[in-house]
């Protein structure tokens, strides 16, 4: 029996082997998902709807709204689309081109810097495909999956029975975490758990590489140096290691340097690759759809056909100096997740946000356009962590518009 | 032992790295706005001693504050096995994001996962809420 499989965009996993059954457009079950990939297929909806300073209004309305303040803003901020698809992007990069705008998405505070540094060939990299079949020596820095995304290593880099891997976990992998708490995967590394102290992590990697050529590595911390040269040690056994890099280490790094020295020390003695541990189901199709059109991954700002880039234009420091007169939020919450410190400024411009569903940033938007859960209610292509594309189709049917027919008529209203 | 543990309501310096949860994600899926999710990210996990010197048990609130901002959360012990002093855990969520310095230094970047607060007895008062 032919299955159907559907792909979850509840992660930047983007797991494609994914059943569901459904009936009147509505989805009783799912099978194969995590917990977060249910939930987010399951997702209740309330009622389509548009609105405009918090009164429902009807489509025409609403798109109107939001094309008038845009046009009436001097530096509009377009932000978000961490969880649109490809095509949505695409009219996004259009629309911020159009409207002068300063056009920015989360890896800007996040792992931005690292798929720039993959993009530009600056770090060698692999599919997880690869790690799932080749992989011996696998490192979790700064990364917990099994509560990011929670199928990492039962689906690639740890328990697969991979092509040339045939016996796994057991006997041909290793997995280490390093991380300053006992996450839920350092458990599951058991003595190959690494804990160092908070921005520990610079002096924990040139330890590491003194260690790799036989050096008497120190920290500052008094890390236990038998422990750093038996974890190097390991390293320089790796036929095909891989680093997966997460927000803990992104964070208490100044800059990438550190990586880079990193990942030259390891290639000199063993053979290893870096895949960062990306959240939202395509934030590396955003750097990879505004890196071919601008030559940036993000923090943008168009200016009569030019494109200027730098700090100033990430959303944090645009908000914070109040740079930017209204916003597009497309797909994202700053409210919530932002320093309050930084998103309380959001009160101050209008603000339309395109989001499935209601959130602290929707409720405080002058327009607000209930759209489709794209990858559940509407298809498209995205592409995954570690830069495999990926197409997929709507799961059930809905009257709301996508993201990137939103965006359409917002670019019509103009 | 410092200064602060001979106020009538015991107050410590602690430093909070922020961290992801499978369930609190998954509840944040099904309703931000929902007690299931509030229950899950307004919590400190701290050192068994941060709470004895705080006078607080596990369950009670605790105020969080800083310059930008005050926030009521439940304290929870964090069970690890190495002794944390100082250093308390929370999920990532709004009510961290309470807590979150501006000053970037001008790179962009906020320290989302190394937020200094004050922590005290709240004193039974209620976790705060967002409400939309």
């Amino acid at each position: 029996m032919e299955k159907n499989y559907y792909v979850c965009t509840g992660c930047g996993l983007l797991c494609d082997d994914i059943e569901v059954e459904s009936e009147k457009n509505i989805i009783n079950k799912v099978y194969t998902a995590c917990r977060v990939g249910v939930a987010h297929m399951k997702e209740v909806r309330g009622e389509a709807g548009f609105r405009v300073d918090n009164a429902p209004v009807d489509e025409a309305t609403a798109i109107r709204e939001a094309a008038s303040i845009l046009k009436n803003a001097k530096n509009p901020l377009i932000f978000g689309l961490g969880t649109s698809t490809d095509e949505a992007q695409k009219l996004a990069i259009e629309l911020a081109r159009k409207t002068d705008a300063t056009l920015d998405d989360t890896s800007s505070f996040c792992l931005g810097p690292l798929v720039e540094a993959l993009l530009q060939d600056k770090i060698k990299t692999c599919t997880l495909d690869d790690v799932r079949n080749k992989a011996d020596v696998i490192i979790f820095w700064g990364a917990d999956p099994s509560d990011s995304h929670p199928r990492h290593l039962s689906k690639h880099s740890y328990f697969p029975r991979g092509s040339e891997k045939q016996r796994g976990w057991e006997e041909e992998r290793t997995a280490i975490a390093i991380d300053v708490r006992k996450s839920h995967t350092a458990k599951i590394c058991g003595n190959y758990f690494f804990q160092i102290p908070p921005e520990g992590d610079a002096e924990f990697i040139d330890a590491l590489i003194a260690a790799l050529s036989g050096k008497l590595p120190k920290t500052s911390y008094n890390y236990p140096p038998k422990k750093i040269l038996e974890l190097a040690n390991i390293l320089k056994g790796a036929k095909f290691g891989v680093i997966f890099a997460g927000l803990g280490l992104i964070y208490s790094l100044k800059d990438m340097e550190p990586v880079f020295r990193l990942m030259k020390a390891l290639n000199e003695k063993a053979n290893f690759q870096l895949v960062p541990m990306v959240g939202h189901y395509n934030m590396r199709g955003f750097n990879e759809n505004l890196y071919a059109e601008t030559g940036y991954v993000n923090r943008v700002k168009f200016e009569n056909g030019t494109v200027k880039h730098g700090p100033e234009y990430s959303v944090v420091e645009s908000l914070k100096a109040k740079t930017v007169d209204a916003a597009l939020i497309i797909g994202s919450d700053p409210l919530s997740s932002l320093p309050r410190s930084v998103s309380k400024n959001l009160l101050e411009i209008p603000v339309i946000s395109i989001d499935p569903c209601e959130t602290l940033t929707s409720k405080h938007s002058k327009v607000y356009i209930n759209t489709a859960i794209s990858g559940v209610e509407s298809g498209g292509s995205a592409t995954r962590m570690d830069g495999i594309k990926v197409s997929f189709k709507p799961v059930v049917e809905t009257a709301r518009l996508s993201d990137e027919a939103t965006l359409k008529k917002i670019m019509e209203a103009l | 032992m410092d200064f602060g543990s001979f106020l009538a309501a015991p107050e410590i310096k602690i430093r909070i790295v922020t961290y992801r949860d499978i369930f609190q994600d998954k509840a944040m899926i099904e309703n931000r706005f929902g007690e299931e999710y509030r229950d899950r990210s307004a919590i400190i996990k701290l050192d068994a001693a941060d709470l004895k010197q705080l006078n607080v048990k596990k369950g009670d609130t605790v105020i969080l504050s800083n310059s930008f901002g005050r926030i009521v959360v439940k304290a929870e012990e964090s069970g690890y096995d190495t002794p944390h002093r100082g250093l308390a855990y929370m999920p990532n969520s709004p009510w961290s994001n309470m807590l979150v310095s501006d000053e970037t230094g001008g790179t962009g970047v906020p320290k989302f996962k190394d937020i200094s607060v004050t922590v005290t007895s709240a004193k039974g008062e209620k976790v705060t809420e967002f409400k939309p």
